[in-house]
């Protein structure tokens, strides 16, 4: 027993220094260089430095802050840690940043930092995933549920001619933003195409290889599939894959929400016929125009609508900045994007 | 035959009426080609589940397996995606397999610890540590590595065949070599099988060391079926296998367990979800049915153990 609390301990003690020595070296080499001055400080956090999705988001936090003139601190975790963040944040307050735009990893864990930021007279905008709406000034929203959903049932229907069984792969039935995208599909699907008939759900775990196996259990299923709809990531790989081995590339058509590196043979073979996601060099770039109009006085609560740079108007509902309309990856545009 | 292996035999009854609801209500389910897929795409588990099988039979558990597949099957993308030669990607996954369950052995079988906890920390450890490493970026392997290079009919034929060999393979080795008798003593009785002659910290290191190797190789077979690696791959599998293993009647409290039950009960657990896919039942039972599947064959086991007095 006292073998068993002793290794507990041991494995408690290995995570925990792991998560506390795994983080990069603050405030490194802000992108300017120069002395602060009267410049502008924005402090920018991606929820971990390495992941591809962000490295594309600071492409566009950069061009903005070079557009205007700024300082740019770009800093995070290594992988996905909520207490790193907080760690982080902490230092920009007592390095005295003008304002601080972060992807929450954890709601709650990071929302308690964030205020004390805005108690020292530091503003705050959240993007990609919100804190609590009091923890920060604005939320640079990237996609609405609605927008989505929208999105994926229109692009299904126009690629099925209209009608036509489809299916669904999820990554699980309780995943609370998959049920809210599922319910505003149904929606779209009942109002604009009731030609589209959803012949089956399936749950892949979040994982490729299951949602292949789904696949290839649905294709043989449903002969009259004509489409598989994937609104988590690894599924759209896998579902293409299992097209594939099925032969049926270019007859059962295959959509999702996804990640352009993953998707990109598929694309360009032809199984794969869009992916859906939002511009992440945008949302970078319009996050930190947000960032500076707001720690100028430019942007305050109850604008309804906000000037992005070079990228022109953005609509705002309530504290909510839009970055509009899903954007979709095709062979044509893949090239474009590494991430 | 029949008497013995009552509970074998039971249980692949089940399987049988659900094969032959099946083929009234669904026929298309026996369709060639989606089959032979399915079950190309099922048979790393059962490598897995022999694996299992056998560290169960030693009276031990390792729930890490899940986390090392997803090693060794990065270890395998990343050796393949190096541009090195094709056998030295299969070796360093197996080899990676193998350390892994010889780092489980030596705690266990070393230091004396409890299976359960030694293998959740390195599940745990492995899992993050993959997490740490890879950021859950898949890795595009070379276009050689798919189906190691066969058309894809004859590398599914491929992986279904390896993993039926592993599976004669263990049961012979299990039943007629004195290694195998020696596990089933161990699991049974530790001490009368230290008094036989057997040494049972080197039987359980072993097990492990067997049980890692497994788990790299059915992570070659999982890495060949598609283009990509995905680091996340292997979650929950340690369940479907350890699943597997005891509705196939093998004892969780060791010595008691065949192949022939595994193969079984990892056939029945595997049909169950693509069964009600092709039934149209709503996705929300698929658990509620394996968990009842899995109820069922401990509480036979339970009500046995009762009968005979153990």
């Amino acid at each position: 027993m006292f073998r068993s609390f002793a290794l507990f301990l041991c494995l408690g003690f290995v995570l925990l220094t792991g998560c506390s020595k795994s983080g990069p070296d603050t405030g490194a080499s802000p992108s300017g260089g120069t002395p602060a001055g009267k410049r502008l400080t924005i402090a920018f956090m991606p929820k971990s430095k390495g992941n591809g999705y962000f490295v594309s988001c600071k492409q566009g936090a950069d061009q903005a802050a070079k557009d205007l003139g700024a300082e740019l601190i770009f800093d995070g975790p290594v992988s996905p840690d909520p207490a790193k963040q907080n760690e982080i944040i902490e230092n920009w307050i007592t390095l005295g940043v003008d304002v601080i735009a972060v992807a929450c990893e954890n709601k709650d864990g990071i929302s308690t930092a964030l205020k004390r930021a805005k108690d020292k007279g530091i503003k705050v905008v959240t993007f990609d995933s919100d804190a609590e709406p009091a923890a920060r000034d604005f939320f640079v929203n990237q996609a609405t549920p609605e927008g989505i959903g929208n999105a994926l049932m229109d692009e299904a229907a126009r690629l099925c001619g209209g009608t036509g069984e489809f299916a669904i792969i999820t990554a699980s039935l309780t995943a609370q933003n998959m049920i809210e995208w599922q319910k505003y599909i149904e929606a779209r699907r009942m109002a604009k195409h009731p030609g589209m008939k959803m012949v089956a759900l399936r749950p892949c775990d979040d994982l490729k290889d299951k949602a292949q196996a789904e696949a290839t259990t649905l294709l043989g299923a449903y002969p009259d599939l004509k489409l598989l709809m994937n609104i988590c990531s690894p599924a759209v790989p896998g579902a293409a894959e299992a097209v594939k081995q099925a032969g049926k590339a270019g007859k059962v058509k295959v959509i999702g929400l996804g990640l352009p590196n993953e998707n990109r043979r598929y694309l360009k073979d032809g199984t794969t016929d869009t992916v859906i996601l939002w511009k992440t060099v945008d949302l970078g770039y319009l996050t930190v125009q947000a960032a500076a109009a707001l720690a100028k006085g430019e942007l305050k609560a109850g604008a309804t609508s906000f000037k992005g740079g070079k990228l022109g108007e953005f609509r705002i509902v309530g504290d909510n900045i839009l970055l509009g309309e899903p954007f979709k990856f095709t062979k044509e545009n893949i090239d474009q994007f590494d991430f | 035959m029949l008497k013995r292996h009552f509970r074998e035999f039971s249980v692949l009854g089940v399987l049988l009426c659900v094969l032959a609801l099946m083929g009234v209500f669904a026929p298309d389910f026996f369709a060639p080609q989606p089959l032979l897929s399915r079950l190309t795409a099922a048979a790393p588990k059962l490598v897995v589940a022999c694996g299992i099988a056998v560290v169960m039979v030693g009276r031990q558990i390792d729930i890490s397996v899940g986390s090392l597949f997803a090693v060794c099957s990065v270890v395998c993308g990343l050796v393949a995606a190096a541009k090195l030669p094709l056998p030295l990607a299969v070796a360093s996954a197996v080899a990676a397999g193998a350390i892994g369950g010889a780092l489980n052995g030596a705690l266990v079988a070393g230091l004396r610890l409890p299976s359960i906890v030694v293998t959740l920390a390195t599940m745990v450890t492995l899992r993050e540590g993959l997490r740490l490493a890879q950021q859950g970026v898949f890795i595009d392997l070379p276009d050689g590595l798919q189906w190691i290079g066969l058309p894809m009919i004859g590398g599914q034929y491929l992986v279904c065949g390896i993993a039926i060999t592993v599976l004669v393979a263990m049961a012979a080795v299990m039943r007629h070599l004195a290694i195998g008798r020696a596990v089933h003593a161990v699991g049974s009785d530790a001490e009368a099988a230290r008094l036989a002659g057997i040494r049972p910290r080197l039987v359980t290191f072993g097990v492990f060391v067997l049980t890692g190797a497994l788990t790299g190789l059915a992570a070659v077979m999982n890495v060949v079926q598609s283009p990509q690696v995905d680091p996340n791959t292997g979650r929950m599998l340690e369940l479907e296998a350890i699943a597997a293993a005891v509705v196939g009647g093998v004892a969780v409290s060791g010595g008691r367990g065949n192949l022939g039950g595994v193969l079984v009960g990892f056939l029945l657990l595997a049909c169950i979800t693509p069964a009600l896919t092709y039934i149209g039942v709503k996705p929300y039972w698929d658990k509620a049915i394996q968990g009842t599947v899995i109820l069922l064959a401990v509480v036979a086991d339970g009500l046995r153990n009762r009968k005979n007095g153990r």
